[in-house]
């Protein structure tokens, strides 16, 4: 109930209530029980679209599920190995599967034609793209002895953190020792290939030169970038660790 | 057996619509000063309530339930949104007083279309006091304020209402 009134209350309360009274009972026409049918419509309309809304939903999700399987690798690092990949050619760093047949290593690669420029053009790894994987291969350049050294495969993450480190280099890297050699000790014995999953089904690739004379570096094939240890140390592991090189022997830390 | 509480809910529903639908719309309407708002008002409230029937059945006063959802839906940001795009002429004193017996009617239609002009809690708040005969605790937990909140709202309304009909009284004289 409400309080005593007072002041405007007293004043103006009579004439309010009187107009509302007035005004309420001036209605007429009204329908109850169509109202009724009415929210009861409106129920089945709104149940109606949140059953269509949740459909929806679950076919964008199972359609993302089908493209994420058939499509482009997840870039996220799963724990699942796949101890197939890499063995070819000894204990590789598995940090994850690559797809097979898309990165394994090739037994002849067009690193053996002595081309010191890095990957042939259209094949070079642009480093403004995501990385969904890595498989390193550590090829010996030597001249009629061309062989597969060593090759290991590495997850999403750990290529992508390559990459991240590469692109931030400096074009060369002046703490190292420059080389004037003749053009029979200029050919490097080793290098390593870096090639790379781009979720496109294309690989693409980094040259990692590390000895002889006439190049060092990653080369991207359109740009090189300065021989650093971040980068190496993530992938110079197991078969693919080098023992030395004319440059590796002057860097530290790798 | 669950079909046929599912059934008697139904029923109860209908019924408890057929005998109480136009004393929500009355209470909208005065409430809103519109009679399509205030249709829209009660059947949003009627359709939540339906949703929810079995909770709104068991509520101790569920007119007083559905009532407070009418006054949500109406003081609601959405609703006033919505109002806005359609806006309507500045209201004005339509009835002029007469002195054929008449003046307290006019002065109950002026009453009527000054309360369109209040914003929408001090109205409701007044509808609420006046109209529902509330207290201002009830007025509060209804529009989800403090008693003091509730009673300052009604005085303000009471203020400006007072303040304009004096003003057009003397006009008018």
């Amino acid at each position: 109930m409400p309080e005593p009134e007072c002041g405007p209350e007293q004043e103006l309360g009579p004439k309010l209530a009187d107009a509302f009274q007035t005004q309420a009972d001036s209605l007429s026409g009204l329908r109850g029980r169509v109202m009724a049918a009415e929210a009861r419509r409106r129920i089945r309309k709104r149940r109606q679209t949140l059953v269509a809304a949740a459909a929806a939903v679950v076919v964008v999700v199972a359609i993302g599920g089908v493209w994420s399987a058939i499509g482009s690798p997840s870039p996220v690092a799963t724990s699942a190995g796949d101890s197939s990949t890499g063995e070819a050619a000894g204990a590789g760093t598995n940090d994850a599967p690559s797809a097979p047949g898309k990165s394994a290593c090739p037994e002849v690669h067009p690193i053996f034609q002595g081309d010191n420029g890095g990957p042939a053009a259209g094949t070079g790894l642009d480093l403004a793209m995501p990385v969904y994987g890595l498989q390193a291969c550590r090829y010996r350049l030597t001249t009629g002895a061309t062989m597969l050294l060593g090759s290991g495969s590495f997850n999403a993450s750990t290529a992508q953190q390559i990459v991240d480190d590469i692109k931030v280099l400096p074009e060369r890297n002046p703490d190292l020792p420059v080389f004037k050699c003749a053009p029979s000790m200029a050919q490097p014995s080793e290098a390593i290939v870096l090639r790379f999953d781009t979720g496109s089904g294309v690989v693409r690739e980094i040259w990692v030169q590390y000895d002889g004379c006439a190049a060092v570096g990653f080369l991207t094939g359109s740009r090189t970038y300065g021989l650093y240890a971040p980068p190496l140390k993530l992938f110079m592991t197991g078969t693919l660790r080098p023992t030395g090189g004319t440059y590796l022997d002057g860097l530290q830390g790798w | 057996m669950a079909a046929a509480e599912a059934e008697a809910g139904a029923i109860d529903f209908e019924v408890w619509v057929t005998e109480k639908a136009d004393a929500l719309v009355r209470f909208a309407y005065v409430l809103t000063g519109d009679v399509t708002l205030a249709e829209d008002a009660v059947q949003d409230a009627l359709t939540t309530a339906c949703a929810r029937w079995a909770k709104v059945s068991r509520a101790d006063d569920p007119e007083a339930y559905v009532k407070r959802m009418v006054v949500n839906a109406h003081i609601s940001w959405w609703r006033r949104f919505r109002r806005r795009e359609a806006p309507t002429p500045e209201p004005v004193r339509s009835t002029s007083p007469t002195p054929d017996g008449t003046a307290a009617r006019a002065d109950a239609e002026a009453v009527w279309e000054l309360c369109k002009t209040l914003p929408d809690r001090q109205r409701a708040a007044v509808v609420l006091r006046f109209y529902e005969d509330l207290s201002y605790a009830e007025i509060g937990v209804l529009l989800n304020c403090a008693e003091a909140t509730a009673r300052s709202h009604v005085h303000r309304a009471l203020g400006v209402l007072k303040s304009t009909l004096s003003k057009e009284g003397a006009e008018d004289a």
